[in-house]
């Protein structure tokens, strides 16, 4: 589970096997429909798409950084921050444990 | 008989697309990016090919890990556009090319690589966030697209890859049409989307990369997967995809263009080669 490589999660087998309910139902938001109904009840998406309540907990809090540990890839775990208005750029500083200003004056821009 | 006229190896990004839908051609940001692209336009407007064939990745657009491909083949009619879960780009659907993937497919397998095999492969960005800058956008080249797995570990090798090159031009030299093919590889440069170092780009390696792609890609194959990820990053490992592409030209190439800039979280790079043994 732990493989890492400069700080950074290997998505592996045993994190997918992990991480699979919450990565389905981030897939599921490719659909315009699902996301509509996502953003409308989110409680209630996330419990007809099975989740654990430590898995909804985690989209509740918007722990991009929880969701990744719980093995959530970081390409579905965009498209959760995207269906709540967060971006790329906020969820990849929070799993840095930055705030987003606080990355942009380290990249310098 | 078909013939391969050329490679292109080039960076996708969603940004690609977004910057592009917004204009932003002439902004300072961005113009070294798309400036970089208009040599290589140039030179596909000028030999005017039959057919691209795109080795990429999907971003968990197309496949999910319910059943995750390693490679996957579009063999349909047209590739429609995945929506990536922020809706659709004003673009139209791809045209592809049945009859030669259909071809692809029985080459392939005869050479020992097992495709799963996709009448309908909806497409992502790491086809049509670089494409426009390369082409018209209603498509005048048919598209037939091969998706590698490069984020569920196991991925297959970069030696796998450069291989799976040779085994496109076999399959390009064996079509009984009259079909001339670029191939493209495209995915990285460098960037790390998560972790303590997110956004770290490394310039000097994208320039290494591309330095021994052209010359010396046997150095690349023997990369081990570790190493690709402690340079270029953990989603930098798309990188290896560049090697289809080289693995499909002939060991001696002419470098047509070259492009690089970091403006933002992604190492972007470009590299035409023609094919030398091409008159």
């Amino acid at each position: 589970m732990n493989e890492m490589v400069s700080g950074a999660i290997v998505f592996n087998g045993e994190r997918s096997r992990q991480g699979y309910r919450l990565n389905r139902m981030a897939m599921s938001l490719t659909s315009a429909e699902n996301r509509t109904r996502f953003q409308t009840d989110e409680v209630a998406y996330m419990r007809d798409a099975g989740l654990h309540a430590g898995e909804q907990e985690l989209v509740r809090r918007r722990d991009w950084k929880g969701m990744l540990e719980h093995g959530a890839s970081i390409y579905l775990v965009i498209k959760i921050a995207g269906a709540v208005g967060h971006s790329l750029q906020q969820v990849g500083a929070h799993t840095a444990g930055m705030t987003l200003d606080e990355f942009h004056a380290r990249k310098g821009h | 008989m078909g013939r391969i006229i050329g490679g292109i190896g080039s960076s996708h990004a969603p940004s690609i697309g977004t910057a592009r839908d917004k204009g932003l051609q002439d902004d300072p940001l961005w113009a070294p990016l798309f400036d970089g692209y208009k040599p290589a336009r140039a030179w596909l407007d000028q030999v005017r090919p039959d057919l691209f064939l795109i080795v990429y990745n999907d971003h968990m657009n197309r496949f999910f890990f319910d059943a995750y491909p390693t490679f996957a083949l579009g063999v349909g009619d047209v590739h429609a556009q995945a929506d990536e879960g922020w809706g659709k780009r004003a673009l139209p659907d791809l045209p592809g090319h049945p009859d030669f993937a259909w071809h692809l497919a029985r080459s392939l397998v005869e050479d020992e690589f097992d495709p799963t095999i996709c009448q309908d492969m909806a497409v992502d960005h790491g086809v049509l966030s670089f494409l426009p800058l390369l082409t018209d956008t209603h498509w005048p080249v048919p598209v037939v697209p091969l998706a590698v797995n490069v984020i569920q570990h196991p991925l297959p090798t970069a030696r796998r890859l450069f291989k799976l090159g040779a085994a496109l031009r076999h399959a390009v030299e064996t079509y009984p049409g009259d079909l001339r093919v670029v191939v493209m590889g495209t995915g990285g440069l460098s960037h790390q989307l998560h972790g303590g170092n997110f956004g770290r780009v490394n310039p000097e390696w994208d320039n290494r990369f591309m330095d021994l792609l052209e010359t010396n890609p046997a150095e690349l194959a023997a990369l081990p997967h570790r190493d690709w990820m402690e340079r270029g990053g953990t989603e930098g490992i798309e990188m290896i995809l560049w090697l289809a592409m080289r693995g499909a030209l002939a060991p001696e190439v002419r470098r047509l263009h070259r492009n690089y800039c970091a403006p933002l979280l992604t190492g972007y790079g470009l590299l035409a080669l023609a094919d030398q043994q091409v008159a």
